[in-house]
């Protein structure tokens, strides 16, 4: 009972209050309990005093004459703080040291496990491919990998730069910003398949009409010249933009059509959306809402709508594998694996499932499309 | 006492352990304030005051970020408070021991629970919730993720540390006080309230301060619901029309994609350094606050 009683104590007390006054005032005295004190008192030869219930019971049951020869490796460490100075008591154990040697061991081992790991990390568009091409993998050749979306495709391209991952994952072409940015890393870039911006409306704004954007529209809306769906067709409602974060592929393909270059985007004050599942769930839940979504995560969600981009010449393109393959659609992309320099190894053996037969099937299934096959192929770029 | 301890374990390691968390804070410190000397020389003081930040366009004001931090935390602290601070007088005062542990322990599992969950929680319910509520309201929200939301979902987060630290607070006015207003005639609610509480109210405040120093540092949860849109700054301060617009905090934005962004680029990364900078320095004076109060409300009720 006591025990328990300090367990539930130095939850909260040590973790939050050890300097309290709590062990020396003993408050709730009169409601019948004793307080363990919380604060580091001096040695003193008797049991009293040690600043935790693991402790004070492991002095219990040295002073209920157990011989300190019978005790396990920690309490002798009791014993020695309490200063009762005989030479058993500083006996290490067996078991101790094989704890010990194990925990240092699997220390020196680690970095050979890290090695083995294929890391890959980038675009959530490409993301969709790479995760199940790894679940494949792990289970067919025992591959151990890890897929991560951390800043999306400029992510994937930091980390193939500085090394902390194998295959990087970008869902736009490598720029030669990034190229000069990293002027020591040799990116090679392999193209798995193909995908597109959409501009994507929740449905209000779908419904109220507004099945298209011209490029001054766009870029209108993202410069805030417009800001009610009415100006554009629409429903009396005000424009809400969610805007892809910086460093995403889809936000760099967008802007490259509004702006030529990503560059020349002016700074703005839209709320942003970072990954493709966030950018869906926002602007199917609000009302009026606009973002730049991969045309594969529009299809097939009945909540929003991807626009049609409505061109130069008055023709309005909409979004659509065979719009896409001809790069009549003006927002279309590549999917992109990244390496620094050509892939070997465990990146080598996964690019290859993925450009397999197999491996194309994946791309096809989460909406993107796969690499034409046969004359013309889209290569590495 | 004096005695030669020849071999002592326990104490080596402890010494160890401090002074590795010692030097780790030190050299934290030292690294973000010489990462952040580019940016400071690059902006000046508009750093803090300048309302322009954008890469691209290599200008780095932060005002805004330091606007929607302070905001955030403050409405989690004002939201948190009263609810937290309730349930301590609940748990200390009013409750038999068993269920004050009970209680305890209930509201520190909730502290326990993954920040990514409550930001899960926050983008599928909360959003919605308060969005539907603004609409209801008249409220011309854009959207739920506002600064009110980042804050409700803060306030739950650190309301665990703010209760089970004022109940400690409580349970540290000495029992005589207790007996000694209940001998004069006191009702528990009198005493309580006028005598206890105040008695507190030190230690009250140091858990207050720890609480804010959570909800400063707190990334994921806000993350996910603040709407991180830049340079958001209110035209009148004294309407509460900004609470349900978006805005960025600082450590949603350290937590976005420009830390990526900036790898490489000596300037950028400064920024993002001297904002990490900025965040350690506050979490540090209001941490270093609340432990001076609690240590000297402890010193008081000691004697």
């Amino acid at each position: 009972m006591r025990n328990a009683e300090c367990g539930m104590r130095n939850d909260g007390g040590v973790r939050f209050s050890a300097r309290s006054a709590e062990g020396s005032v003993a408050p709730g005295f009169s409601r019948g309990y004793a307080r363990i004190p919380n604060d580091f008192a001096p040695h003193s030869g008797a049991g009293n005093g040690h600043p935790s219930c693991a402790a004070m019971r492991r002095d219990e049951n040295l002073s209920f004459g157990q011989p300190p020869a019978e005790a396990g490796g920690y309490r002798s460490f009791a014993a020695t703080r309490r200063g009762s100075a005989r030479a058993s008591d500083l006996r290490i154990d067996g078991r101790f040291v094989r704890t010990i040697s194990a925990i240092v061991l699997s220390l020196l081992l680690s970095p050979l496990a890290f090695a083995a790991t294929l890391r890959v990390n980038g675009s959530t568009t490409v993301n969709a491919v790479a995760t199940e091409a790894a679940e494949v993998l792990r289970a067919e050749k025992k591959m151990a990998i890890t897929v991560d979306t951390q800043g999306g495709s400029s992510g994937g391209i930091s980390g193939v730069a500085d090394h902390s991952i194998e295959l990087g994952m970008s869902s736009k072409p490598i720029s030669d910003d990034d190229r000069k940015k990293f002027s020591g890393v040799n990116f090679v870039s392999t193209m798995v398949g193909q995908d597109a911006v959409a501009l994507v409306v929740s449905k209000d704004v779908w419904e109220g009409g507004v099945k298209s954007l011209s490029r001054q529209q766009a870029r209108d809306i993202y410069e805030g010249k417009i800001t009610n769906w009415k100006q554009v067709g629409g429903p009396d409602r005000r424009i809400v933009f969610f805007n892809k974060e910086p460093g995403r592929g889809t936000w760099e393909v967008f802007a490259h059509w509004l702006y030529g270059d990503p560059k020349k985007a002016p700074a703005t004050s839209h709320r942003e959306v970072g990954g493709n599942e966030e950018g869906r769930t926002k602007v199917a839940s609000t009302k009026g809402a606009i973002t730049q979504l991969s045309f594969a995560w529009a299809e097939g969600d009945a909540r929003i709508h991807a626009l049609g981009a409505k061109l130069d010449d008055g023709r309005v393109i909409v979004p659509s594998s065979s719009t896409i393959a001809d790069h009549s659609y003006p927002m279309s992309r590549p999917l992109l694996f990244v390496t620094d320099g050509a892939p070997k190894g465990e990146a080598k053996v996964f690019l290859d499932f993925v450009l397999s037969p197999r491996g194309q099937s994946l791309v096809k299934k989460h909406g993107y499309l796969p690499l034409p096959i046969g004359p013309g192929a889209a290569g590495a770029k | 006492m004096t005695r030669l301890r020849r071999f002592d374990f326990v104490r080596l390691a402890a010494l160890c352990g401090s002074g590795v968390a010692l030097v780790a804070l030190v050299a934290l410190g030292a690294w973000l304030a010489i990462g952040s000397i580019a940016a400071f020389r690059h902006e000046g003081l508009s750093l803090f005051t300048g309302n322009d930040w954008g890469y691209r366009q290599e200008s780095f004001g932060a005002a805004a970020m330091l606007y929607g931090t302070a905001v955030v935390s403050l409405v989690a602290l004002i939201l948190a408070a009263p609810i937290g601070i309730g349930t301590a007088i609940f748990a200390s005062e009013i409750c038999t021991r068993r269920v004050r542990l009970a209680i305890k322990m209930l509201v520190e599992i909730l502290a326990g629970v993954p920040s990514v969950v409550y930001g899960l929680l926050g983008v599928l319910f909360l959003r919605e919730w308060l969005y539907a509520l603004f609409e209801k309201l008249g409220l011309d929200a854009l959207s739920g993720d506002t600064i009110l939301t980042a804050g409700t979902l803060l306030a739950v987060m650190i309301l665990p540390t703010v209760a089970t630290l004022t109940d400690d607070a409580l349970q540290s006015v000495p029992s005589r006080v207790r007996e000694a207003s209940r001998g004069l005639g006191l009702t528990r609610a009198e005493a309580t309230l006028f005598v206890i509480l105040p008695q507190a109210i030190p230690s009250i405040g140091g858990a207050l301060l720890l609480g804010l120093g959570r909800a400063l540092g707190e990334t994921i949860a806000v993350f996910l619901v603040v709407g991180r849109a830049d340079n958001l700054l209110p035209e009148n301060l004294a309407s509460w029309r900004p609470l349900v617009d978006a805005g960025q905090t600082i450590s949603s934005k350290l937590g976005g994609a420009e830390t990526n962004i900036a790898v490489g680029d000596p300037l950028h990364s400064s920024a993002i350094v001297a904002l990490a900078a900025i965040l350690f320095g506050s979490v540090l004076v209001v941490t270093l606050a609340a432990e001076a109060l609690r240590a000297r409300a402890a010193k008081v009720m000691g004697r």
